[in-house]
């Protein structure tokens, strides 16, 4: 997908233009079907969630267009987030938020700045950074939409020690990519 | 769920939930709650979207699998529905602007003509009277002409700017076909356009027209080169 052909498409469907949808769908389509088949799982499932994914294209391109992101990332965002959402449905998993999130404080550096300054390094040099077994649960996690439960069950780990591990990761990329 | 939070332990509890819901381990619930925050609180919203731009990378292992060809059908149908939702022609909210704006200019000049024309159009029969509906911003204007013997007011769309620049050009979308081109809407919003005897069968039910602004004359390659104003799916009304 070359990404300025494609947000030129995505322009055009925000104005409404069905041959532009039709020939986003065709160029785009693999792509994102890939992502929600690897998180979902099944074709019948994956082909369902396909369609609530260009429904939400549609709904959503005047938005994309509003804003000046690189296309692709934002498509597969679309997916990634239809497919999980729907894994979850169908299997819940134990929520998180306000149990547990006590880490260790360390340094994010300063904020502002952090969020306005270009990022610094690549993603991949800073995986390198992590225990091997915790990279590969940061990669699954993100590629497979697996929750703490199933990555905890396929590292054979406690939970609690899965998720320790992914929050500790979380927070040494994000030191790693503003240094 | 945590309120936005300027100190050290807030930011990090922040950085690694915003992680979190982009690696999308979190349940349902809570990752309702993270997008709900995210409308509301902006900087939050700030910190997913590095994440997402920073995970972005892991992209790349996605393979291409091409879905069923029954898919993309029932997208259509989800979309643009059986009742032709979203599919009247001119439902174009630039469109509609401009006509909105159009017709409040229209309802004064026409308040304007009755009376100081009142008795001179009688004499001049056939004189045509026509004014230039313009909006801001907008990629077309309307032209307004009046017949005052007939009492007949017509309203035309034309490209904005200067005549010898742009011209608006028609166009019919059948399927996947590229574009053909119905032809260019004369800048005087003068006349019809006459279609050609071999495109007469092809406006069908379902099939597209559009509408895009083109170099004065029409597109020089015979495919739109322009900005589509306004496509719509023909239908029976």
């Amino acid at each position: 997908m070359a990404n300025e052909e494609t947000e030129a498409l995505i322009g055009r469907v925000a104005m409404r233009d069905q041959k532009a949808f039709t020939t986003l769908y065709k160029r785009t389509s693999p792509k994102l079907y890939g992502v929600c088949l690897r998180i979902i799982g099944n074709r019948t499932d994956a082909e369902e969630v396909l369609q609530e994914v260009y429904v939400k294209i549609w709904q959503r391109a005047e938005q994309f267009a509003a804003s000046e992101g690189p296309a692709t990332p934002w498509l597969t965002a679309i997916a990634r987030n239809r497919s999980i959402d729907f894994v979850r449905a169908r299997k819940p998993v134990a929520d998180e938020i306000d149990a547990a999130h006590d880490l260790a404080d360390t340094e994010p550096g300063p904020e502002e700045q952090a969020i306005v300054k270009g990022e610094g390094r690549r993603i991949d040099r800073c995986m390198e950074e992590l225990e091997a077994d915790r990279a590969r649960a940061v990669r699954s996690a993100y590629i497979e939409g697996l929750s703490y439960q199933e990555l905890a069950d396929q590292h054979s780990v406690p939970l609690n020690t899965m998720r320790t591990w992914l929050r500790r990761s979380l927070i040494r990329l994000r030191e790693c990519m503003d240094r | 769920m945590s309120t936005p939070d300027q100190s050290k332990g807030g930011r990090s509890r922040d950085e690694v939930l915003a992680g979190e819901y982009v690696l999308g381990v979190l349940s349902l619930e809570d990752r309702q709650k993270v997008e709900r925050r995210m409308r509301s609180d902006r900087q939050f919203a700030a910190i997913v979207s590095r994440w997402e731009q920073n995970l972005s990378e892991f992209n790349e292992e996605y393979e291409m699998v091409t879905p069923a060809k029954s898919v993309f059908p029932k997208i259509e149908r989800r979309i643009f529905g059986d009742a032709a939702l979203g599919a009247h022609l001119w439902n174009s909210l630039l469109v509609w602007r401009a006509v909105a704006l159009g017709s409040l200019f229209l309802a004064a000049g026409v308040v304007v003509f009755t009376i100081t024309n009142n008795g001179i159009s009688r004499s001049v029969p056939g004189k045509q009277l026509t004014a230039s509906l313009a909006g801001q911003n907008s990629a077309i204007n309307l032209l307004a002409d009046y017949d005052a013997s007939s009492g007949r007011l017509k309203v035309t769309p034309v490209a904005a700017g200067k005549p010898e620049e742009k011209s608006l050009e028609l166009w019919l979308i059948r399927g996947s076909d590229p574009a053909e081109a119905l032809g260019v809407l004369p800048q005087t919003g003068e006349g019809e356009i006459v279609l050609p005897q071999e495109l007469h069968g092809k406006l069908t039910e379902g099939a597209i027209i559009a509408v895009s602004i083109e170099p004065f004359g029409g597109s020089p390659t015979g495919k739109p080169t322009g900005d589509v104003v306004a496509s719509g799916t023909i239908r029976f009304p």
